[in-house]
């Protein structure tokens, strides 16, 4: 029998915008994100690349347009929608005078997990912080604290995980260690929007790339489609799209 | 993962949360030990006067007996314990609100902060259960902070004054203990809702500083000030020797002036508070020793300006949404 269920994208994007008065955060927007693909999400700063993600995890409602992030609507189906994903915010800090397991086990039961202290366990061993579990958050390098963050985001084993700016403030080992992470993730299944302004991490981790440039779409493509596709090509691609976007 | 958490179950998370953060935060058991400090201070500078009085009479009394005159001239002072809660009511009214604000700002900054309002609201619960969450655990912090100030001072009534506290004393400090938390609680939602809402913490903070302000010390010195019978020391109607009747004839050419006044003077819950717990505890002269309930049935209406205004914040706090835009700290 054919998964139809398959079919349907993870992260559906339709004419969804955002305005504050005058001003258009984010222009009408349509997207398509497969399931279990990893989506790079491209811009400079202040493109709109987190406004994005807020309406997607349901923190932000659209002024127009419509989504569905694992089959629900975000605006009649936001419970549903954060049910169903993780999230892992820039610079995420979490409780300081809560240790790792404190924090995590927090966060696991007000995701509803059923016997969250084993589940904490397991994801502490996966991403190789177990030896932290009893640490406070408080006295963590950034590095280490975006680890925890990311296990607060899979604790639940989400259908969508999204990631805003992950790698942000990372050393090289702390971003390789993510990286493997992120792939190991996409391999289980779990679909990726990733918000980024570093081509490095969309060349090694992404399937598909979407180009913000002031809150319009410029560009979207599997990566895999960009002629040599590395972060040399993506670069001369990314100055020209948001160049052309500049120039209009 | 199959979701199987209710939204109580939800909502006490957040709370238990709230409530073990609160007894590993220096400045919540600080605050604790300061207000107990203080009210402790009170409550033995009223103990000693107390005992001064009773020495005296014991002497006095003494005297008399001693020269063989009669001991009923002179009145034997009268040994009320929960009159010494003066100072105790009294630090709470200040300090106590000092506390509440500022707690209700941490509670707010804290998770804006580190962004963990931002991961809590992409968790499936409600804003409103959050919300509802937030000042469950503020009003439990009041209640445990002021069950700490009240056991102390009540174990100790007995043993400063002399005299053993009744049932019916026990129930007059579960009343002002409630009418504490009550009062606590809608200044914590104060501090906490303006924290949340402003373009940063520290500007709620002070917005919510401001108004306290205004309506607890500013609001009734006004008041206070606009009544021209305390323009005068003793009174101008006394001084100017006005008899009770032309008095009150006088105040009917004003009866616009005096509801203005009036009703500046009401504006403070803090005075309502104070009302209340003085006459439920017997502190003013006029409610010593009266029955509990003809006192309540006469303070219904402070209680009731106590419980809207407490319900009424905390309303607002619920029922307004959060705004996306102040989920964290910088914004």
């Amino acid at each position: 029998m054919i998964d139809a269920s398959h079919d349907i994208p993870a992260i559906a994007l339709r004419g969804l915008s955002l305005r504050y008065g005058r001003h258009v955060a984010l222009h009408p927007l349509t997207l398509d994100v497969p399931k279990a693909e990893v989506f790079g999400f491209l811009g400079h700063n202040g493109a709109g690349k987190t406004t994005t993600i807020r309406l997607l995890t349901t923190l932000l409602a659209p002024t127009h347009g419509a989504a569905r992030v694992a089959g629900y609507d975000i605006t009649t189906q936001a419970m549903q929608v954060r049910a169903n994903i993780g999230y892992l915010p820039e610079n995420v800090r979490l409780y300081d005078r809560f240790s790792t397991r404190e924090n995590l086990t927090f966060f696991a039961r007000l995701s509803g997990v059923q016997d969250a202290r084993r589940r904490v366990d397991e994801v502490l061993e996966r991403l190789g912080i177990a030896d932290l579990s009893n640490r406070r958050v408080g006295s963590f390098s950034k590095g280490m604290r975006q680890r925890v963050g990311l296990a607060q985001a899979i604790l639940h084993d989400p259908q969508v995980l999204f990631l805003d700016e992950p790698t942000s403030g990372l050393d090289p080992v702390g971003v390789r260690h993510l990286r493997q992470m992120i792939d190991q993730l996409r391999a289980e299944g779990m679909t990726i929007f990733m918000n980024t302004h570093l081509l490095s991490e969309v060349a090694s981790s992404c399937s598909s790339i979407g180009v913000l440039a002031h809150g319009r779409l410029v560009f979207h493509d599997k990566v895999s489609a960009i002629a040599g596709y590395d972060e040399r090509r993506l670069e001369e691609l990314y100055v020209s799209v948001v160049r052309q976007e500049d120039a209009v | 993962m199959p979701d199987t958490l209710s939204p109580m179950a939800r909502m006490a998370t957040i709370g238990l949360r709230d409530a073990r953060e609160a007894l590993r935060d220096g400045f919540v058991l600080v605050a604790i030990a300061a207000l107990t400090l203080a009210a402790l201070v009170s409550f033995v500078t009223g103990a000693i006067a107390l005992n001064g009085d009773a020495a005296t009479y014991a002497q006095a009394k003494a005297l008399l007996l001693k020269l063989g005159k009669d001991v009923s001239v002179i009145a034997a002072p009268e040994l009320y314990p929960l009159k010494l809660l003066r100072g105790t009511v009294e630090q709470i009214e200040i300090m106590g609100a000092v506390i509440a604000l500022v707690a209700g700002y941490r509670a707010a900054a804290a998770e804006r902060g580190s962004q963990a309002l931002a991961l809590i609201l992409t968790r499936p619960l409600h804003h409103w259960q959050y919300l509802a969450a937030k000042l469950a655990g503020g009003a439990g912090l009041a209640a445990v902070l002021l069950a700490v100030v009240f056991t102390v001072t009540g174990m100790l009534l007995p043993w400063v004054s002399g005299v053993a506290l009744s049932a019916g004393d026990a129930l007059r400090l579960v009343i002002a203990w409630g009418a504490g938390v009550l009062y606590l609680a809608g200044i914590y939602a104060m501090g906490f809702g303006l924290s949340l809402w402003a373009r940063s913490p520290a500007a709620g903070l002070i917005t919510a500083f401001a108004l306290w302000l205004m309506v607890v010390l500013v609001a009734p010195q006004i008041g206070d000030t606009m009544d021209p019978d305390n323009q005068v020391a003793g009174g101008i109607y006394a001084q100017l020797s006005v008899p009770k009747a032309e008095q009150d004839r006088i105040k009917a050419g004003f009866a616009l002036y005096e509801t203005i006044r009036g009703g500046i003077e009401q504006a403070s819950v803090t005075k309502h508070y104070e009302r209340l717990t003085f006459a439920v505890l017997g502190i003013k002269d006029s409610y010593t020793g009266k029955p509990l309930g003809p006192i309540l049935t006469e303070k219904r209406g402070d209680l009731l300006f106590l419980l809207f205004f407490t319900l009424g914040i905390g309303g607002v706090v619920l029922l307004r949404p959060i705004n996306p835009d102040r989920l964290t700290k910088e914004t």
